[in-house]
């Protein structure tokens, strides 16, 4: 079944449009990553996604209905935000006490294991918090809330190695336990690569990629070897990236079939492409033709002059 | 309707929502007893008559009524986005909120009321001191207080409330219309009571009119403030 479907959905500030047109559907009970640049809308469409902004046009479905004004979706829901802000008179237990009331499913017994793991002060003043103890009310908040659908917007910012790491063994054993549509954006796109059963990827307010983790592992293969047998090899074949040092080269391009093996009769190295390489190459090609586009329309522009 | 999560929202903390206002309001009221003391001691009968008159201004009373004020500008500032992180509809904080207000100017309302009462039985604390028995919250029947600080404190939360949802969707530019518009307002005033007697004369009309007119002009705020808020806030984003 469908948790997220979206139409077309766009929303336009008065400098920018922070989404255009994007149409994705996430399905229910996996953990979907949403992926992207700074500024490249994933904010923008969670926040659409739980009603906190209108869209200029488009449609969504959550959970089977819009969530705009839904207490049958919005409770159901539960969206940590990096960017949340607290009253600075509050504690953690404030928080804690209200995200208690606010959820159905919420597990007391979990919160309370959790804020002692990640050693959360509860009793000191929020403004007191530091960066990564902020963020740790959120991870006890969308993890104990056991919400069917759950949005991490960046949930472990400021927040050390091993915690991080918690959170993610956090994240899946409870998931495991209790299965939920999870949407999960971050930066740290290695970090979570494992986790991700599903990706979107947005840029520049539009889905550059939407795909299953499992396909992607065969959507780029990177090759190596000497630059003269790598570009022999890279013709007529469509390059996302290529880098050479010296007489030696390295580039991914998108396999077909029986690419590997000629690959290696032709003396390369083929090694499979991360998430996270593979997200570098996409933005940055796409940024190349949004580049080279401005740079036609100019052109053109100056010629019709 | 999850109206009760919107008033634990903005009661979990009772130490900020009821604590403070009371803690200040009590130093505030030492304050006004020391000085009183101070002035029936040193200056005898003839300074305690004039303290007593001279207090129904006096502006102490707001070191409660201060905070609360504020408490419209923080609802929208700091809780509504809050609110909307938990998951709780614009209805549903609107609703609670709403209540939350109600709440809270009744029971401040109580509180002055129960103050004044006090104060006048005991001839101002012994000392002809006045704190809560001034124009602000009403010189008249306990009732008249309880009346007119509860519409008193409703109002200014739902003005603040109001203001802070414009701001939260047209930003400064709403800020600087405010201000400009304010300042259209009051500038022909002051300047009506500089330089026309037949202002000066009109002002002192509205100003001598009956309490029960008074109070409609409160109420008259209350409903534009209000009216103003809840229409904002249906439509009011995340920033």
């Amino acid at each position: 079944m469908t948790a997220i479907h979206t139409r077309g959905l766009t929303k336009r500030y008065p400098e920018v449009a922070a989404l255009d047109g994007v149409t994705v559907r996430l399905d229910e009970n996996r953990i979907h990553g949403l992926l992207g640049r700074n500024g490249a809308g994933k904010t923008t469409l969670m926040q659409l996604l739980t009603g906190q902004v209108f869209a200029t046009s488009g449609e969504m479905q959550v959970l089977g209905g819009t969530p705009v004004e839904n207490v049958e979706v919005l409770s159901q829901t539960v969206f940590i935000q990096e960017s949340q802000k607290y009253p600075d008179t509050f504690r953690a237990v404030d928080v804690l006490r209200i995200a208690a009331g606010a959820y159905p499913n919420w597990d007391q017994a979990y919160a309370d294991r959790l804020v002692e793991q990640y050693r959360l002060p509860t009793k000191r003043l929020i403004k007191k918090l530091s960066r990564g103890q902020l963020s740790a009310i959120g991870i006890v908040i969308g993890l104990a809330s056991r919400a069917p659908l759950t949005f991490f917007d960046e949930p472990y910012l400021g927040l050390d190695a091993v915690a991080r790491q918690m959170f993610f063994d956090d994240l899946l054993a409870d998931y495991t336990a209790h299965p939920r549509t999870i949407v999960l954006s971050t930066h740290h796109i290695d970090e979570v690569a494992n986790l991700l059963e599903h990706v979107v990827i947005l840029d520049q307010g539009k889905v550059l990629l939407e795909a299953d983790t499992d396909d992607l592992h065969d959507a780029a293969i990177t090759v190596s070897g000497k630059a003269t047998a790598v570009d022999a090899f890279l013709s007529g074949r469509e390059v996302l990236d290529r880098k050479a040092l010296g007489t030696l080269a390295t580039a991914t391009f998108t396999p077909r079939d029986g690419d590997e093996l000629a690959a290696r009769e032709a003396g390369l190295d083929l090694s499979p492409v991360s998430l996270q390489a593979l997200f570098v190459h996409l933005t940055t090609a796409n940024a190349a033709s949004a580049a080279e586009a401005t740079d036609i329309r100019r052109a053109s522009d100056r010629a019709i002059v | 309707m999850r109206i009760r999560n919107v008033v634990q929202l903005h009661t979990v903390n009772k130490l900020q929502a009821f604590g403070w206002p009371l803690i200040i309001m009590s130093l505030s009221l030492t304050l006004v007893l020391v000085i009183g003391a101070l002035i029936v001691n040193v200056g005898g009968a003839g300074a305690r008559e004039g303290m007593n008159q001279g207090m129904q201004y006096s502006g102490a009373i707001f070191a409660l009524l201060g905070p609360l004020i504020g408490f419209g500008f923080t609802a929208m500032g700091q809780y509504f986005p809050l609110a909307l992180g938990f998951g709780l509809t614009r209805r549903e904080f609107a609703a609670g909120t709403l209540l939350v207000f109600l709440g809270n100017a009744l029971f401040y309302a109580v509180i002055v009321t129960i103050g004044k009462v006090i104060e006048v039985a005991t001839g101002g604390f012994g000392l002809s001191v006045r704190f809560f028995d001034v124009v602000y919250t009403g010189l008249g029947e306990w009732w008249q207080t309880l009346i007119q600080t509860f519409l008193l404190i409703f109002m200014v939360m739902l003005v603040g409330a109001a203001i802070t949802t414009a701001f939260h969707r047209w930003g400064q530019s709403f800020l600087w219309i405010f201000w400009i518009a304010l300042a259209l307002l009051i500038l022909p005033v002051v300047a009506g009571f500089l330089l026309s007697e037949d202002f000066r004369a009109f002002a002192g009309q509205v100003g001598a009119m009956g309490w029960v007119p008074w109070m409609g002009v409160i109420l008259g705020f209350a409903v534009v403030g209000g009216g103003t808020w809840l229409a904002l806030v249906r439509r009011a984003q995340a920033r």
